[in-house]
């Protein structure tokens, strides 16, 4: 412990290593901010289309959808990270992503605001996540990436969404 | 002894540089023990029958050929002597006797468990010691061969089988007299299979979606119209096709049930007479892998609790001939499985006791006997006296029960006191398509399983009842019904609050009824039951998902469940 408050407290910053992070992530946009996701863990981007509601389930969980005759789970990215709710428009999108879920690979979509561009993502550029204290919990933030003078958070789905393994787990 | 030798890891070194080469082996050679097995068990009823006796010889040839051709020395060696042994039968030098049928039985049994373990094996992994039993089975084997006919010299059984290999490879050359009897199959990854119905389904709903296109609608050109009838004929054809490829006879599991008779009977001294009913009836290759354990549960039971020694048969004025009937068959949109013994029946009074015994049910209280019956079903209910081998290994009626309600059928007991029981097992024809009734709730729609609804009404007024100004109950006839407004409990938005301008479905499970409040009922419908995921485990009153007419989804309701919401409900109103 004395060795990493020497190197002035920040936290898992042993483990983090930029050049493991470098590549393509599609970037998309909720709210004012800007997300990555690794390209490789995207399988398509989908428009929205209507989601049949689950009961008994958090709120950012949205429902099911119909995926060329596979029943995914649809997950409201806004609701998780706690933006105001908004409503859909022509540029919402889903995007459908492979999840590790309690160690099997889930198919699930996702809804964002807009979808932006595949971004080349240089080491240099990854920066990792800093502490925002109580505030934001950055645990599922793979690190930060400043490119073309903006900030991309790189998120971690595995870590956002894996705790969610039993969406109705709470209910009993 | 000397020549039996074999080096249990030196033999795989073929195998373990090619998996897929193995896995083919396996499985074939499974397919023939199975083919085996059940010929056999004719074969016992008609034993000098030339054809079946050759119906046993060829799978046993191709074993050996194809354990030889891969250096499965220890495979090859007893399949050869058994060869031998039938061979000499099939040319009339060797009578098959209870002893040769018995020997050829286990023969079979313990080549399933090397073939089993042998992917096992080749991995290096543990594997159980067979060497004994192995050997074992070949002393047997030869002794039979040389003690049984004592005409037969042994330079005249390897005469015999040097024969033998060259017979069955003259008749593969020219198409054998059976061969049309034999399907031709080919072996499909089950998730190729699963996608496949899936894309079907897919195609189905994009076919049904431009047909209702209202361009095409407004279009009077004919041609267009013919063009996509022909589309929809071809489409549904096709989906019929696709859905009957997940359907397989009940053959396999019935034949198994054979086996397991006869072996019961052999060990219990009982004589049972095995008859088998509607094996060519088709039901979903899940319902068919599932099925089995509680069949064999059930029949274990029949024979052990159900089926009389002779003695007691002979007593009762029967015949010292039990007789076990299966039988399958199709009866109003679902599957029938019967199980029928005409052994002792169940004996209410010790059942009564026992549960009594066990604190099952308390003292003194009066019940029918066909509840008494259901008894059985319960956890931790058990008349055996003692754990035989045959039955007690931990495996209730409970579990039986259990099993088949997750394949969402259901069992039923008939038992006339010394004359027999017949258990009956009604399942759903395929686990991927249910019968429903679409529901509308608001924009939302839901699929409720026809097998649950009692009956749908409009309310009147005076047919609902308040508890503290909260509608609570309907009364239909003089039965006061809880209600149970799905777009509540479903926080569907612009679900309709007054239910009497609605629709009330009255679904029951268990005997416990619950009257569903809905928008409106928008006709029958069979949909395709898709799961959820794992991810929506643990929500409760819902079985799945249907993929509805214009590609959306409707949750399909579970009666079981929603009837439970209820008791929650309660509970929380009463707390």
């Amino acid at each position: 412990m004395d060795v990493t408050v020497a190197v002035e407290d920040r936290g898992t910053q042993a483990d983090f290593v930029a050049a493991d992070l470098a590549g393509k992530y599609l970037t998309f946009a909720l709210g004012a901010e800007e997300y990555g996701l690794p390209v490789l863990k995207v399988r398509e981007i989908i428009k929205v289309m209507d989601i049949t509601q689950v009961p008994q389930v958090p709120s950012h969980v949205r429902g099911v959808i119909n995926l060329r005759g596979k029943v995914i789970p649809v997950i409201d990215l806004r609701a998780k990270f706690g933006f105001p709710p908004q409503d859909y428009t022509e540029r919402t999108c889903i995007v459908v992503v492979d999840v590790a879920m309690a160690g099997a690979r889930v198919m699930l979509g996702v809804v964002v605001d807009a979808v932006s561009e595949v971004l080349n993502v240089a080491a240099a550029e990854i920066d990792h996540a800093p502490e925002f204290g109580d505030r934001v919990t950055t645990d599922y933030m793979l690190g930060l990436a400043k490119v073309k003078g903006t900030v991309k958070i790189l998120l971690d789905l595995d870590r956002v969404l894996g705790a969610d393994r039993r969406f109705a787990a709470g209910m009993g | 002894m000397e020549s039996k030798e074999w080096a249990p890891d030196d033999e795989l070194a073929t195998l373990a540089s090619d998996p897929e080469m193995m896995g083919m082996f396996v499985t074939e050679a499974l397919d023939h023990l199975g083919t085996i097995e059940s010929v056999v068990l004719q074969l016992e009823g008609t034993p000098g029958d030339a054809k079946l006796l050759n119906d046993v010889f060829r799978p046993f040839h191709t074993i050996k050929g194809n354990a030889g051709a891969l250096g499965v020395t220890s495979v090859q060696e007893l399949a050869h002597k058994v060869e031998n042994l039938l061979d000499l039968a099939r040319s009339g030098k060797h009578a098959m006797g209870p002893d040769e049928f018995e020997v050829v039985l286990q023969a079979v049994d313990l080549i399933t468990i090397m073939m089993q373990e042998l992917p096992a094996r080749v991995a290096g992994g543990a594997a159980s010691d067979v060497t004994a039993r192995r050997e074992a089975l070949m002393d047997a084997v030869d002794a039979l061969t040389v003690g049984g006919s004592s005409a037969v010299p042994p330079a005249a059984v390897d005469a015999a089988a040097a024969v033998a290999v060259a017979v069955p490879e003259a008749a593969a050359g020219g198409p054998p007299a059976r061969r049309d009897e034999a399907q031709s199959t080919v072996k499909v990854d089950t998730r190729k299979l699963d996608n496949l119905i899936d894309m079907v389904g897919e195609l189905v709903i994009a076919q049904s979606i431009l047909a209702e296109d209202p361009a095409l609608a407004r279009s009077a050109d004919e041609r267009l119209g013919r063009r996509l009838s022909q589309l929809k004929r071809i489409t549904s054809e096709l989906q019929r096709n696709a859905m009957s490829m997940r359907m397989v006879p009940i053959r396999q599991s019935f034949q198994k049930m054979a086996r397991l008779v006869r072996d019961l009977s052999k060990k219990s001294g009982k004589t049972i007479e095995l008859v088998l009913q509607g094996e060519d009836t088709e039901l979903d290759r899940k319902v068919v892998e599932d099925i089995n354990d509680p069949l064999m549960h059930m029949v274990r039971n029949s024979v052990d609790h159900g089926i009389e020694s002779p003695d007691g048969r002979a007593a009762s004025g029967k015949s010292g001939q039990a007789t076990l009937k299966l039988s399958a068959f199709h009866e109003a949109g679902n599957i029938v499985i019967e199980i029928q013994d005409d052994g002792a029946g169940l004996d209410t009074d010790r059942i009564y006791a026992k549960a009594v015994a066990q604190g099952l049910v308390p003292e003194g209280t009066q019940m029918a006997p066909a509840d008494i019956h259901q008894l059985i079903f319960q956890p931790g209910f058990s008349t055996a006296e003692k754990v035989t081998e045959i039955s007690g290994r931990g495996v209730g009626m409970d579990v039986v029960r259990r099993n088949i309600e997750a394949l969402r059928g259901r069992i039923e007991i008939q038992t006339v006191r010394g004359q027999g029981t017949t258990f009956t097992i009604r399942l759903p024809l395929t686990l991927a398509i249910v019968d429903g009734i679409l529901l509308g709730v608001g924009a939302e729609r839901f699929v409720i399983p026809t097998f649950a609804v009692r009956e749908s009404l409009r309310p009147s007024p005076a047919q609902v009842h308040t508890v503290h100004g909260q509608p609570c109950m309907i009364q239909v006839r003089d039965r006061l019904i809880p209600i149970l407004h799905v777009g509540d409990v479903f926080a569907v938005p612009g679900a309709r609050q007054d239910i009497t301008a609605g629709t009330v479905v009255v679904i029951e499970d268990n005997g416990r009824p619950v009257a569903l409040v809905v928008d409106e009922l928008l006709g029958k419908q069979e949909v395709v039951i898709k799961s959820l995921g794992e991810s929506f485990e643990g929500v409760r009153g819902v079985a799945g998902g249907a993929i509805l007419g214009d590609g959306r989804i409707g949750l399909i309701l579970d009666a079981g469940g929603l009837v439970g919401l209820m008791g929650k409900g309660a509970v929380r109103q009463a707390a």
